[in-house]
């Protein structure tokens, strides 16, 4: 579906000091700086996969997702996804995939979505009929049928990005790239559409490309993880595996009705974090004493609340990226 | 063929659906420009007449001087109304995107945008005729002289789209563009004679401008509004040419161009 050799792309940009001086300097001579955003990039997605692409800001997603639908052109390396170089753009290719960015809206502002959509579907040669009933029925499944005829700078974010999905879906294409589908929305709505993908993979079977800064997205959805940090692949695995490339420690909360002796024997040997009352504890354990020091605990002490961490990717995130220098370690889980 | 008729005449919808979305902005942008334009000309030339010992200038007495700027009035809505000032903004802010991921290329897209505008500005432009006829502040010598410059106004407007377009790639190498636009607007007013009729230029100027597309975007228009014996046929084949010209030129910076596209703040 898509096969990336050596991909990458640098842009160039100029710098200007600060303030008038630095301004009066830069019109006469300009320093340039060339920068690498994706480096050497390679990556294989098979047919029906949802792959996560994970990195901070500016690690060079968005990059890879722009070469790959054609809107930018490698500096180098080669390309295919489903059968055709994206950055040649014939109408097979675009016929056949569809992006969604969270961040800019591709609808038409000042009109319905409805128009949008009958454009689009237009555009994608869907017959008359058949436009007409996928729209009634993707509005129906994103709750959004009473919003198609308002103007779109009207809708709200969540139904502006339900609008969004339906017109990226409406000629099912064989590869969707969703980048920050779920940005600035509630929580609510991040499920609603989380849901919504979800549903709609298992029935069509795309190919998914995602990127997200919400972990709670990348874990409802994605079996595979691509980690780019820097403009280079980190990781390349299983979801399961990511979140244990820091280690395989599990890290579990307990509450307790009243105050705990810390130097008590059941929390020995394991890192633990107190709260200043002692009535709440954050402890690392290592997997294979997990079922043992929980009984111990949960026997000894008066718990009212246990849970083990729900995103352990969400930590690895964070730590890889406070410390980038754990980056290189996570160099040999690359696929 | 009908799959590719079909998006045409969905863009022309979502054009029109677009331009009549804000009334007042849509009437504003149509008329505001060239009719401020013409009310500081009628002012200008009526001073200039009014001054001792001037009733002809260049042959042009005050009559004739307003019967010529009410012409080009009406050549500028009908064929220089469509700006793609949005182009280089687009370019500039990533905004065109999504036109290169949607199965119809921008080319087609931005020139099925630009014939719907053109479709309200024949409108827009038979009602102006109709008005400064029934006032009667414009007179033509005859129907078909009416016909003809329509006709050919309207084959400058794909002129001027090129043009325009042109200015508006240029986005994809440079930052901004607006003092192009600026520089374009300003010498194809001055040189296709949409500020003083070209007889008041010296003759070997003029001679020079026939060797360019400027004065077919107003005077030539106009002269055949008047009824002036100008060859059509002629004159079509070499705004053709000229339109070809730009067109291929434009063609050119585009695929050179979005070769360079960042596609920024995406």
């Amino acid at each position: 579906m898509i096969h990336a050799k050596a991909l990458s792309k640098s842009f160039r940009s100029y710098i200007k000091q600060p303030g008038l001086v630095g301004s009066v300097k830069s019109f006469f001579s300009r320093e340039w700086t060339t920068k690498h955003a994706v480096e050497n990039f390679d990556l294989e997605v098979q047919g029906g996969e949802i792959v996560g692409l994970l990195g901070p800001n500016g690690a060079g997603k968005t990059t890879l997702m722009k070469m790959f639908t054609g809107i930018i052109v490698p500096s180098s390396g080669s390309v295919n996804v489903i059968g055709y170089k994206p950055f040649e753009r014939s109408i097979a290719f675009r016929q056949q995939i569809a992006l969604v960015m969270g961040q800019k809206s591709q609808l038409w502002w000042d009109i319905p979505a409805l128009d949008s959509l009958h454009l689009l579907g237009s555009y994608y040669e869907i017959p008359e009929a058949e436009l007409k009933s996928r729209i009634a029925h993707l509005a129906e499944l994103l709750q959004v049928s009473d919003l198609l005829k308002i103007h779109v700078r009207k809708l709200s974010l969540g139904e502006r990005m339900k609008m969004e999905l339906m017109s990226c879906l409406l000629h099912k294409p064989s590869i969707i790239f969703l980048d920050e589908p779920t940005i600035g929305l509630d929580l609510v709505a991040q499920k609603t559409i989380r849901r919504f993908l979800l549903d709609y993979h298992e029935q069509h079977k795309p190919t998914i490309i995602l990127t997200s800064h919400y972990m709670a997205d990348v874990s409802a959805l994605c079996r595979r993880i691509v980690l780019v940090l820097d403009g280079q692949k980190q990781f390349d695995g299983p979801l399961e595996k990511f979140a244990q490339i820091l280690g395989t420690e599990k890290f579990v909360k307990f509450q307790f009705a009243e105050s705990q002796n810390p130097n008590s024997e059941s929390f020995q040997g394991f890192k633990a974090t107190w709260n200043p009352e002692y009535t709440r504890v954050e402890m690392q354990i290592p997997e294979k004493n997990l079922r043992d020091a929980s009984i111990k605990i949960l026997t000894n002490h008066a718990v009212v609340d246990f849970h083990t961490e729900k995103l352990a990717i969400e930590r690895v995130m964070d730590e890889l990226m406070s410390n980038p220098a754990l980056a290189a370690s996570t160099q040999n889980h690359a696929g | 063929m009908q799959a590719e008729l079909r998006k045409w005449r969905a863009t022309f919808e979502v054009s029109w659906t677009n331009h009549l979305a804000y009334r007042l902005n849509f009437i504003l942008l149509v008329f505001g420009p060239a009719l401020v334009f013409f009310f500081i000309k009628y002012n200008l030339w009526k001073s200039i007449y009014t001054m001792p010992g001037i009733t002809v200038l260049q042959g042009y007495d005050f009559d004739q001087m307003l019967q010529y700027q009410l012409l080009v009035l009406i050549v500028s809505l009908m064929a220089q109304g469509h700006n793609s000032m949005k182009l280089a903004d687009d370019i500039r802010l990533g905004r065109i995107s999504s036109y290169l991921i949607y199965p119809f290329s921008f080319f087609k897209f931005h020139t099925a945008s630009f014939l719907a505008f053109q479709g309200i500005q024949v409108l827009i432009c038979g009602f102006t005729i109709s008005f400064l006829m029934i006032i009667p502040l414009v007179t033509f010598s005859d129907f078909n002289s009416v016909m003809r410059g329509l006709y050919f106004a309207s084959l400058v407007s794909f002129l001027w789209f090129q043009l325009q377009f042109l200015v508006g790639l240029l986005a994809f190498w440079l930052e901004e563009t607006w003092i192009l636009r600026v520089i374009l607007m300003t010498t194809a007013q001055f040189l296709s004679g949409a500020i003083l009729p070209l007889e008041f230029y010296p003759q070997s100027f003029v001679k020079f401008l026939d060797y360019t597309p400027f004065p077919y975007l107003t005077y030539i228009p106009i002269k055949i509004f008047q009824g002036d014996s100008i060859n059509l046929l002629n004159a079509s084949l070499v705004l053709l040419f000229w339109s070809l010209f730009v067109y291929a030129i434009n063609h050119i910076l585009f695929k050179r161009g979005v070769r360079l596209y960042t596609a920024a703040g995406m």
